[in-house]
């Protein structure tokens, strides 16, 4: 009697070790799914390069997926290692993204000193072409010695009203200052604002800093060092003219350029 | 009689194996860790992975309080993964706004060249 008992238990034993048959169509489908995903990615240089721990993890929970299916009553198993698998697989992808993503971000911040470069050299060229440098020209014409050194006006038709931006039309007089500072390496300059004495003089001295700051900031697109360049903005102080007229106002309203000497000792500031 | 003695054996060993799981601390330490971390790079609820991991990670201690280790550690594990999924996809969303702002500034700068 024995005898027939035990057949069936062991059929059982049996049915429990072994048997892809056992397999549902969810788990299946989840294996394929995970399957699939390791597939599309595992043959990417950047998702080998960045991240070939991710990979073998997602290979590992692929196989012990797989094995669990062969056993009966492991769904749950196989499920969660094909969940893992797939998760694992999306990592190494995100991360083989990030790579080209980096690769690409060095790539074009050096385009962009390329070209930055380029369109200094550019500018000046142009410059030079239109015959526009000459350098006793801006020492001659364009300048005054005074008490303070050489002194540079740019006028006030180089700034709309109120505005710190400086006019495209102001490009050509500050090319040539900074040509000029190309020419003359120990040199350093002060560039300080003015205005006239219509409105609030707080205003007034935050305008005549930001267009000071405006002629800073071409110079260091043009390839001047920072550090060889002051900032100074004095409002409504130091007028070189009558505030009562249309005339005097407009020439009150300026930025004024302090070169140092030959060795780049500037003036004190006022 | 000998082989039926075996095979009930052998299902006992089976059986008992899927109730002496140990308590998984460990890994609802490490799913902690990547919720974290996910976070301190700017992932927020808003991201699904984010969410996913949070949620899993509740149900994990739950399960844990209740004595169900097994189901603790599948769902702890998952948590940790879909954290982790989480930030990458953010650092990769960070390095292609990075890339895009680059193009654009690149863009701008040949057409001032070309412009001269």
């Amino acid at each position: 009697m024995s005898g027939r008992h035990a057949f069936p238990f062991a059929l059982l034993a049996l049915a429990l070790l072994g048997g892809c048959a056992t397999t549902s169509p969810e788990a299946r489908r989840a294996l394929d799914e995970a399957q699939a995903e390791l597939l599309a990615i595992r043959t990417e240089p950047a998702v080998r390069l960045s991240a070939a721990k991710d990979l073998e993890r997602a290979e590992e929970s692929l196989e012990r997926a797989e094995r669990f299916s062969s056993y009966l009553g492991s769904e749950e198993d196989v499920l969660h290692y094909a969940y893992l698998s797939r998760r694992y697989s999306q990592i190494a992808r995100e991360h083989g993204a990030q790579r080209q993503a980096a690769e690409r971000v060095a790539q074009l911040e050096k385009e962009r000193e390329r070209l930055q470069l380029a369109l200094s050299e550019a500018r000046l060229i142009t410059a030079e072409q239109q015959g526009e440098w000459l350098e006793e020209q801006l020492l001659g014409q364009a300048t005054t010695e005074t008490e303070r050194g050489l002194v540079m006006t740019l006028g006030d038709v180089l700034f709309d009203t109120g505005r710190a931006e400086l006019r495209a039309s102001a490009t050509r007089t500050v090319l040539q200052v900074a040509k000029f500072l190309r020419l003359n390496q120990r040199r350093v300059v002060r560039i300080e604002g003015y205005t006239d004495s219509q409105g609030d003089a707080a205003l007034n001295l935050e305008l005549s800093r930001g267009r000071a700051r405006s002629v800073r900031d071409m110079l260091v697109d043009l390839g001047v060092d920072g550090k060889r360049i002051q900032v100074a903005g004095y409002g409504e102080a130091h007028p070189v003219a009558e505030n009562a007229s249309n005339q005097g106002r407009a020439r009150n309203r300026r930025v004024e350029i302090v070169f140092s000497d030959e060795e780049g000792t500037l003036g004190a500031e006022r | 009689m000998n082989s039926a003695r075996f095979s009930v054996a052998l299902l006992f060993v089976f059986l008992a194996g899927c109730a002496s799981d140990p308590a998984p601390h460990e890994q609802l330490r490490l799913s902690e860790v990547a919720l974290a971390q996910a976070r301190a790079v700017g992932a927020g609820e808003e991201q699904a992975e984010l969410a996913l991991a949070q949620g899993k990670y509740e149900q994990a201690r739950a399960a844990l309080a209740a004595g169900r280790h097994k189901e603790a550690r599948l769902l702890a594990e998952q948590a940790e993964l879909d954290a982790q999924l989480a930030e990458a996809q953010l650092l990769t969303q960070k390095s292609n706004k990075q890339v895009a702002e680059l193009e654009q500034q690149v863009g701008a700068l040949r057409q001032q060249l070309e412009a001269l």
